[in-house]
């Protein structure tokens, strides 16, 4: 991270200073209010999320929903702590359904409560890599974008994009498999 | 879809109060956890998209776009779709801007259109999802599970220029 940061900075600057000298500072004020909107719009939505967790952990609701994701989880990550497993099957269900401002809050969380069990490695890489290739099964921003603007059949890419999605999952499980190594215990 | 978060919303509060859960009380100590996180993954995000505006207003990706698009187009992505295909890890917002673009230059309908669409649903931001998912924490060998992901989402891509073709 640091070499592609440092790269991109002098690089960047580089150009910039050559082409449009007055940019510069605007690039990086820019930059840094996109991240600012971004942050409140996670604060508000990780409140939400967090709070609503709560509830969920208090009642023990959330050990009971993710008994029923257990063999898949099972097969994807290995052996888990059973606080970091609630997390997790939240964030699975969430992303296959599409509710993508859900994801976020339970998979830093499922990151945080996987890091503070030793030998998690291969599950927080396999986490990561199943939230990375998207396990979307309905793409309902495209179809509602497709329908505004006067598509004939918006539907039609639904098929295409869950085999390519599927295509995606499949192909970064089958190789955190091979590449990276599971714990033995 | 639109039933599922009501519905599990109600799921929750109604079983939570069976269960004699303090609402409130319960909620707030959630709500609370919510304010440290987001101030520590806050400098993370900055720089994050200091980079990604620096990466486009420089006109790097221009220069990498054009760099690449011989190479893609060997695979099957027409060179139209090089940027979408580039852009789409580093940025949700990003690329739907070009998603829309393709949609208003070419027609809703087109072939090119059509694969964009199954490209942005299938693959995923990457660097994104690495540097707020991680912001922070104290995993630091991304490198394995970045490139994985990045292979996986380009044969996506491949896979979604052949199969709009077909079908």
């Amino acid at each position: 991270m640091n070499a592609i940061f440092g790269i991109v900075l002098i690089l960047s600057t580089l150009i910039l200073t050559f082409t449009s000298p007055d940019t510069v500072m605007s690039a990086f004020l820019s930059g840094g209010e996109k991240a600012l909107t971004l942050t409140l719009k996670l604060l508000v939505v990780y409140s939400v999320w967090l709070g609503v967790f709560k509830l969920m952990g208090k009642s023990r609701l959330s050990e009971k929903f993710s008994l029923l994701l257990k063999p898949l989880n099972k097969f994807l990550f290995g052996k888990v702590p059973s606080t970091a497993n609630d997390f997790m099957s939240l964030n699975i269900s969430a992303n296959i359904l599409g509710m993508s401002g859900a994801t976020t809050p339970m998979g830093i969380k499922s990151i945080r409560e996987l890091e503070k069990h030793p030998n998690t490695e291969y599950a927080i890489a396999m986490f990561f890599v199943i939230n990375a290739t998207s396990v979307q099964v309905i793409p309902s921003s495209v179809l509602a974008l497709r329908t505004s603007l006067g598509s004939t059949s918006p539907s039609d890419i639904i098929l295409p994009t869950i085999l390519a999605t599927l295509l995606s999952s499949i192909i970064g499980v089958l190789l955190v498999k091979t590449f990276i190594k599971k714990p033995k215990r | 879809m639109k039933y599922f978060i009501p519905i599990l919303f109600l799921v929750i509060f109604i079983y939570s109060s069976v269960k004699k859960v303090k609402p409130y009380d319960s909620f707030v100590e959630g709500v609370k956890s919510a304010v440290p996180f987001t101030v520590s993954i806050f400098p993370y995000l900055v720089s994050i998209f200091i980079l990604c505006e620096l990466f486009e207003i420089s006109g790097i990706s221009k220069i990498l776009t054009d760099l690449l698009s011989p190479l893609f187009n060997l695979l099957g992505i027409p060179k139209e779709l090089t940027k979408l295909v580039l852009i789409k890890p580093f940025s949700g917002s990003g690329s739907l801007a070009v998603l829309t673009e393709i949609f208003n230059t070419y027609g809703v309908d087109s072939y090119l259109s059509r694969s964009a669409c199954v490209i942005y649903g299938s693959s995923e931001t990457v660097f994104y999802v690495a540097s707020v998912y991680f912001a922070g924490s104290k995993t630091k060998n991304l490198t394995k599970p970045i490139i994985i992901s990045l292979f996986a989402n380009f044969v996506s891509c491949v896979f979604a220029c052949f199969i709009c073709k077909i079908i």
